[in-house]
């Protein structure tokens, strides 16, 4: 079986080096806080209230589960930006552009040694998250949901902090760059329908229900907090987010496509699909990037 | 071989490389000589497919650089002026990367790399990480990783930068050996007098131009000044500086107290009739000798030749004050 020699090299390389095992004890270390912070905090809870302590445990889960996406959504674009960045300020990238590997097999080998990466982080995780699950009592199913969600936030972010590395010449630019592109996802996908919901308040002094705030919250389908929201909302409660809040925001019940979108599950896949959609746009436009003959030719 | 025609390279209004036109016969070992900012590097790039060119074809054994870019790839060996390093990568892993990069299977690349490692007498650092390597060990464990696909050129650019002398003698030793097995060899330096003693042809790039090609010797003979006349005199600067400059085939190089430097093309009979001319005209001449052209002059002749021709009238101008 051909495995891509990037993957092998980098994986070889980065498994030699200490920054590995110091990356898995902080990873380890955050998480073994965070749920002992939230076992003293429900326990807390639990004090002046009749419910049973163990029914409040299960809430370890999405604590845990956040915390480490939140981890991985941080430190991905981070190693990844230095990804092509790091080979030309190495000098290497040159050669290796000289050698019989595409550009876009290139870009396969960086993106597939950062979800390596990031997964190795998840699997070294699994002892403190099994004390969730022991406690907790959730089902196998939760873990490979969670396990999916790691899989595709890697994937997200790498693509992202790939595609500002074939951008940028220097590792630090890459990495704020990458930055930057998070908040746009964060940000401007929200924007639209803050903006429309301001001046409608500010012309009508309420928020008034319409379609057009319907369709702008479409928007959402691209922010990862709402993903993650929505993910957990479903997991934890079976409920959904989207539908609550198209509910909420249009004067009738939500038709045809909006309320195909918020039944079920859809709007979860609609938005995985279009988060995998976007993170292959941006392999595809860095791949174009560092392709010599592809970005000069007029 | 190598075949270019009529290359251009521009950066938005800066030309790099203007009409460029070369041909290098398989089996060469070709010397590219310019200043910094001659364009050598942006033609070394476009060869190996790194750049494209604004205009103008690039052929390689028949392969277009420009059209055929996957095919190209494996024509080419390219060896970088600087030699990047993976951390915590071992000689022999180093080796199965690049080979690797070129789809060879395992097997295969350990019995290259292996006598690869030989030919560059690394074969005892097999087993030791790169990073540990001098700098001359890395530049030939580098020729090893471009010659891994057995490319058909091997590309060099500025290879001897930073090493100390004996690393220079030992890369040197290594090209020589495989211009002997037959490679073609295109190599860009600074270090004109082992250019000299590797290349068969050289090509000198100033501006952009190529401003003089092939072999080391016709280049010499073409070029106007590369030989050198030292004559020696204890009286009549003037006469003698007039009765040079008056020569078609004499370039005035310097004027010193007792001496003239003298850049010429002429034949024996020549340098004779005009050093008879100046003893007719009362100048004391006390001696002369003939310094062969070497590289270095041919350099510094085809490439500073506006600057170094102010200076020379310059100081002329002073020594008739």
């Amino acid at each position: 079986m051909w495995l891509n020699p990037i993957v092998k090299k980098d994986v070889k390389v980065q498994s030699r080096s200490m920054k590995i095992c110091w990356g898995v004890f902080a990873y380890e270390l955050i998480l073994a806080l965070v749920f002992f912070l939230a076992m003293v905090i429900i326990q807390q809870e639990s004090r002046y209230s009749l419910d049973n302590i163990y029914s409040s445990m299960v809430w370890l889960y999405p604590v845990l589960a956040v915390t480490q996406i939140v981890i991985l959504g941080v430190v991905v674009p981070v190693r990844t930006a230095s990804s092509i960045s790091g080979e030309k300020e190495r000098q290497t990238f040159d050669i290796m552009m000289t050698t019989s590997m595409t550009p876009f097999s290139i870009i396969a080998g960086k993106v597939t040694t950062a979800i390596v990466q990031s997964m190795l982080f998840v699997l070294a995780s699994m002892p403190v998250m099994a004390l969730s699950f022991i406690i907790g009592g959730m089902s196998w199913a939760y873990l490979f949901w969670f396990l999916g969600m790691a899989f595709l936030v890697s994937f997200f972010a790498a693509s992202i902090g790939i595609l500002c590395s074939a951008l940028c010449k220097k590792s630090i630019s890459a990495v704020i760059m990458s930055y930057g592109f998070y908040l746009v996802f964060f940000i401007v996908t929200i924007l639209p329908l803050i903006i429309y919901e301001i001046i409608e308040v500010s012309v009508y002094s309420s928020v008034q229900t319409n379609s057009i705030s319907e369709w702008l919250s479409l928007f959402l389908l691209l922010n990862p907090i709402m993903y993650v929201v929505e993910f957990f909302a479903h997991v934890m409660a079976g409920e959904s987010v989207a539908a609550a809040m198209l509910d909420s925001l249009s004067a009738t019940q939500s038709q045809g496509v909006l309320h195909f979108i918020a039944s079920g599950y859809v709007w979860l896949i609609v938005s995985t699909i279009l988060f995998l959609v976007v993170s292959v746009l941006f392999l595809y436009l860095a791949a174009k990037r560092i392709n010599p003959v592809g970005r000069h030719k007029k | 071989m190598l075949q270019i025609d009529h290359l251009y390279k521009n950066y938005g209004k800066f030309r790099a490389v203007n009409d460029l036109s070369l041909h290098i016969p398989k089996g060469d070992l070709f010397g590219f000589v310019g200043p910094n900012g001659a364009g050598k590097t942006t033609t070394i790039r476009m060869v190996c497919g790194l750049m494209l060119p604004s205009a103008g074809t690039i052929v390689i054994n028949g392969v277009n650089v420009s059209t055929c870019q996957r095919e190209i790839k494996k024509q080419i060996g390219y060896v970088p002026d600087f030699f990047g390093v993976y951390d915590n990568l071992k000689v022999r892993e180093y080796m199965d990367f690049y080979g690797s990069m070129y789809r060879m299977n395992s097997r295969e690349i350990a019995r290259i790399s292996e006598d690869l490692l030989e030919l560059v007498n690394l074969s005892d650092k097999k087993e030791a990480f790169v990073d540990t390597l001098s700098r001359g060990m890395k530049q030939r464990l580098c020729v090893a990783r471009a010659l891994i696909h057995n490319p058909a050129l091997l590309v060099l650019d500025e290879p001897n930068s930073g090493l100390d002398p004996r690393a220079r003698v030992e890369m040197k030793e290594l090209l020589l050996n495989l211009k002997g097995m037959g490679k073609t060899i295109v190599i860009s330096s600074h270090i004109l007098s082992e250019l000299s003693e590797m290349c068969n042809s050289i090509g000198i790039m100033d501006h952009g131009n190529l401003v003089a090609s092939g072999s080391i010797e016709d280049v010499m003979e073409g070029v106007l000044g590369s030989n050198q006349l030292i004559i020696t005199l204890d009286e009549g600067h003037e006469t003698a500086v007039r009765i040079v400059n008056e020569h078609a085939k004499v370039k005035l190089d310097s004027v010193g107290e007792h001496e003239l430097k003298l850049s010429h093309n002429m034949t024996k009979q020549e340098i004779a009739k005009m050093i008879g001319m100046m003893i007719e005209n009362d100048v004391v001449v006390t001696g002369f000798h003939k310094q062969e052209g070497n590289l270095e002059t041919l350099f510094m002749r085809v490439t500073g030749d506006s600057e170094a021709q102010e200076g020379g009238k310059e100081h002329v101008a002073e020594s008739n004050c």
